[in-house]
């Protein structure tokens, strides 16, 4: 379980263009359900989902993971329960390698290299032997259809598949939390359900999963356990009380 | 420690990948860095050569030669003072040297003119240097002209050029019979230009000069030891000359490494962006860029260190062999023989690639701490 | 000045360090004062970022020194020809008075950047970077060392100038001269014989002992230290001996060149890398009880006490077996 206390980040702080984009939100994000989160754009949704996944640390505010132990990290009192607001950079990307997958609006894979690569290059730093994680990426790409396309640079993809590969990359490192940014925004009607039942298979396996969307598509889908509704930075309905 | 030998296999791997993905920004670095490897490296190699040259050839020389000094200059030697110097303890032989140097007007050079040992060369001849036969267009059985010292003509018949291989040491060189010389530069019999002194034990040489010049006030016993420091002082002085006039070249190169490192471009900016969105940390990619720079420098310092021992060595060093042999006339032609070690590489290697290195230090840095969540905002 | 190409070299390799040291001192100030873990605020973050600058940059530094450590000896061992009298890196670094002292500051500059990184290497296993202000102190007391050896580098070989008689060392460490060199060989073989496997058998225990039950640390810091000290006053009055099979042979530099198969570097490295292992153990002492250093450091001071234990074995393996299988014995 992710909570959320009183969490704010401003950008630019003392100067003329400082900007706040998320303002004393309070939240709980429940485990294994999919929980949206709806609102215009530069509602704060995107920054929101950084400072969750432990991309970002916010400017004021406590955010705690909960019953979230990756392997490769013991809390400071070893109860599973982690502040990480002030961790430093190192544990935070340590925890988001292991407990969160991406997927981001603009798919963001990198050019140049192959399908298979940008689905590995997350397990880089972690030292995995490499036979082991190259067998999970196929596995990955197989699963989601775009096995064909291993060998071949990114640059050729069609948006729907770009995005597969893209999901395939998240799930390299087994993560418990999914976070997916605006997914629809680039596909169609076909495409948009055929994620949402990707995101359903994703809870069937015990994953939360927490996406930013305004699609209807997304929010009412009956998939959708909990929605946010967010704008100007502040939680307007379904955030917990401070 | 397997993980971390794999982490930093795979991190090779797209150091690598990424390093061919921005080919043209790449080799032009490596081109540069390629070009001041060779140059620092030639010098180095040279000096280096040069001086084991001289001191292969001085092997040869005497322990110690007694010179005499008039008014602060060197003067003629009386044989007399050899068979008192025989007589020290310790001394093994003395041989007085007759020897003296020859301007040639047509040519502008000097020449070095040397008595032979006892009768070993016959009266009117002279066996000459090849610079001396290369510029006075002479042959075997050609007649060599020189000028007394009251202006008169001397003919001697070349009995002999000195092969190529003796070059460094006897190019500019004529070697004729002690009779002949005395009459040429009209030097009077029972004098010497110099004494060449063996001596038994060479751990006494420093105490039996003493005596020497104790002995025979207006006398100076150079040391063998001493000829070599001097020539390895000229030759370290002048490939350090060399190497400060090259600083600016690699002054150059860090300014030009240091902005190749920090002009990223917005392609470059994004892929790390990426990276850190999806689990690299700031150490992983400080290591990617790590990773980078010793793939170029590495792949820079032997393409560097090859040319360089090609150009000296199969070429001698057309670029830079007058600003280190010196300056003359007559250059002796010479193929230095290979002389690299580990010191020289590591010296080479602080001179090169350390500059580059903290060139980049900073560049790397602002590199890796791009901030993740602008790859979500692009 | 002598205008070698390694000597240039080595000035702007200093050169280099001096301003890197600089740099980050400058920051280092900054950190000191304004850090604060629990801030979200960007200052905060800047800092963070900037302290990976600066671990770089000392990472940087540790291996300039000691690469320019080992290419100072060569170089002054090269150079010996240049001077009168002098028969190896000895002589060359007696040529003027900056010599000395120069070597002995290039040791501690490389023995403290060792515990440096030590230091933040414990630092950053830590959630809450709990040392940062003891690190960046540190940093602080290091930078004006390392432009005390920059001056001292710059003094020697500015005044080194060829031709300069100067004692070989065989005269500057035989008996009779008085001064550091003479000093030291003045100390009676066997006595130091004694204190050399004494206190190498002190550290070995203790280092086990501390490696099983974690008790004795400062014991163990302090005789690997004391040992370092013995081991380096050893080098002089007996190893060398055995070494050169001469009795009158003291120089510890000789032992560099090729005909003794460089067993020097060999003697060097395990001793200094121990030194800086054992005296990190101890460092880290008062550092234990520092939230999260419970749990990183003391592991960590083990595997420093296994890594110092291995290393001082290696150098005493090396000298024992000279020791057994030369024909040389000291008399008396």
């Amino acid at each position: 379980m992710i909570e959320l206390v009183q969490v704010s980040k401003s950008f630019n702080a003392g100067k003329a263009n400082q900007f706040t984009a998320v303002r004393e939100v309070s939240l709980a994000i429940a485990p294994g359900r999919v929980t949206v989160l709806k609102g215009p754009s530069g509602s704060g949704k995107t920054t929101l989902l950084t400072l969750i996944g432990c991309m970002a640390r916010p400017t004021s505010g406590r955010i705690v993971l909960r019953g979230i132990a990756p392997a490769s990290f013991a809390g400071p009192d070893g109860t599973g329960e982690i502040e990480i607001t002030s961790l430093p950079e190192r544990f935070l990307t340590g925890i988001r390698r292991t407990t969160f997958g991406f997927i981001f609006q603009q798919f963001n894979l990198v050019r140049g290299i192959t399908v298979l690569e940008n689905v590995m290059l997350p397990a880089y730093p972690t030292g995995e032997a490499h036979g082991s994680v190259r067998r999970r990426a196929m596995e990955l790409l197989e699963l989601f259809n775009v096995g064909r396309h291993a060998s071949a640079p990114v640059d050729r993809l069609s948006g729907g598949e770009a995005q597969r590969v893209a999901i395939a990359r998240a799930l390299i490192n087994d993560p418990a939390i999914v976070i997916a940014d605006e997914p629809t925004a680039h596909l169609d009607t076909g495409l948009s359900r055929e994620f949402m039942e990707i995101a359903g298979s994703f809870k069937a396996a015990g994953k939360t999963i927490l996406i930013a969307s305004h699609d209807p598509i997304v929010f009412d889908s009956p998939l959708a356990d909990a929605v946010v509704e967010m704008r100007d930075g502040r939680v307007t309905r379904g955030g917990s009380a401070p | 420690m397997n993980r971390t030998i794999e982490r930093h296999r795979h991190i090779i791997d797209f150091a690598l990948s990424s390093l061919l993905r921005r080919k043209g920004k790449n080799l032009s670095l490596l081109a540069v860095y390629v070009l001041i490897v060779f140059m620092i490296g030639s010098v180095m190699f040279f000096i280096q050569a040069l001086k084991r040259e001289a001191a292969l050839i001085l092997q040869g020389a005497p322990d110690m030669v007694v010179q005499r000094l008039v008014a602060g200059r060197q003067d003629l030697i009386p044989v007399g003072y050899g068979d008192k110097i025989g007589a020290i303890r310790g001394v093994s032989g003395v041989r007085p040297r007759l020897w003296g140097y020859y301007y040639d007007p047509a040519v502008g050079a000097n020449y070095t003119l040397m008595a032979a040992d006892g009768d070993r060369q016959a009266p009117g001849t002279a066996v000459i240097g090849s610079g001396v036969a290369a510029t006075r267009r002479l042959a075997q059985g050609d007649f060599l002209t020189l000028r007394d010292y009251s202006g008169e003509p001397v003919l001697l018949e070349v009995a002999g050029i000195m092969p190529y291989a003796s070059d460094l040491v006897a190019a500019d060189l004529i070697v004729m019979a002690e009779s002949d010389l005395r009459a040429l530069f009209n030097l009077p019999g029972g004098s010497a230009t110099d004494l060449a002194v063996a001596v038994r034990n060479p751990r006494e040489l420093a105490t039996i000069a003493a005596k020497i010049a104790r002995q025979f006030p207006d006398t100076r016993p150079i040391l063998k030891s001493e000829i070599l420091r001097t020539y390895d002082s000229i030759f370290d002085w002048r490939g350090g000359m060399v190497v400060v006039l090259l600083a600016v070249a690699v002054l150059s190169f860090v300014i030009f490494a240091w902005d190749k490192a920090t002009g990223l471009s917005a392609e470059e900016r994004k892929e790390i962006g990426i990276l850190k969105s999806i689990g690299w940390e700031t150490g992983d990619v400080l290591l990617l860029k790590f990773w980078e720079g010793t793939v170029i420098s590495l792949s820079a310092f032997l393409a560097g260190v090859i040319l360089a021992y090609g150009h000296l060595f199969f070429f001698s060093a057309p670029l830079f062999e007058h600003a280190l042999k010196g300056w003359a006339v007559i250059y002796p032609r010479f193929r230095l023989t290979p002389a690299i070690d580990a010191y020289q590489l590591a010296v080479l290697f602080v001179l090169t690639v350390v500059p580059y290195t903290v060139a980049t230090i900073i560049p790397s840095w602002q590199a890796a701490t791009v901030d993740p969540d602008a790859a979500m905002r692009s | 000045m002598i205008l070698h190409p390694a000597v240039l070299a080595l000035l702007a390799a200093s050169l280099t360090t001096g301003f890197m040291m600089l740099y980050a001192g400058w920051y280092g100030v900054q950190i000191v004062s304004r850090w604060d873990i629990r801030s979200g605020s960007e200052l905060q973050l800047s800092l963070e970022r900037r302290t990976y600058l600066i671990s770089t940059i000392l990472s940087y530094v540790l291996v300039f020194q000691i690469l320019s450590l080992f290419l100072f000896i060569y170089t002054a061992d090269h150079l010996h020809t240049l001077f009168a009298g002098a028969m190896c890196a000895a002589g060359t670094l007696n040529a003027n008075g900056y010599g000395y002292p120069l070597l002995v500051m290039k040791i501690v500059n490389f023995l403290l950047a060792g515990l440096w990184l030590i230091v933040n290497h414990a630092d950053t296993r830590g959630y809450d970077y709990p040392l940062i202000k003891v690190k960046y102190t540190l940093l602080l007391a290091m930078a004006p060392l390392v432009l005390l050896e920059l001056f001292l580098q710059f003094g020697y070989f500015t005044g080194l100038h060829a031709d300069v008689i100067t004692s070989c060392c065989g005269s500057l460490f035989s008996q009779e001269k008085p001064g550091i060199g003479g000093d030291l060989a003045l100390l009676p073989a066997k006595p130091m014989e004694a204190a050399f496997y004494a206190g190498m058998a002190l550290t070995a225990a203790a280092g086990i002992t501390f490696r099983r039950t974690g008790k004795g640390g400062w014991l163990f810091s302090a005789a690997s230290t004391l040992t370092f000290a013995i081991a380096a006053a050893s080098l002089v009055s007996f190893i060398c001996l055995y070494f050169y099979e001469l009795p009158t042979h003291h120089c510890p530099f000789c032992i560099l060149q090729k005909e003794y198969g460089h067993v020097g570097y060999a003697l060097y490295a395990t001793l200094l890398g121990g030194g800086v292992t054992g005296l990190a153990t101890g460092a880290l002492m008062p550092l234990r009880n520092r939230g999260s250093m419970a749990r990183i450091i003391p592991p960590l001071q083990r595997r420093l006490a296994a890594v110092t234990v291995l290393l001082y074995l290696l150098f005493t393996l090396i000298v024992a077996c000279r020791m057994l299988f030369s024909p040389f014995r000291i008399g008396g």
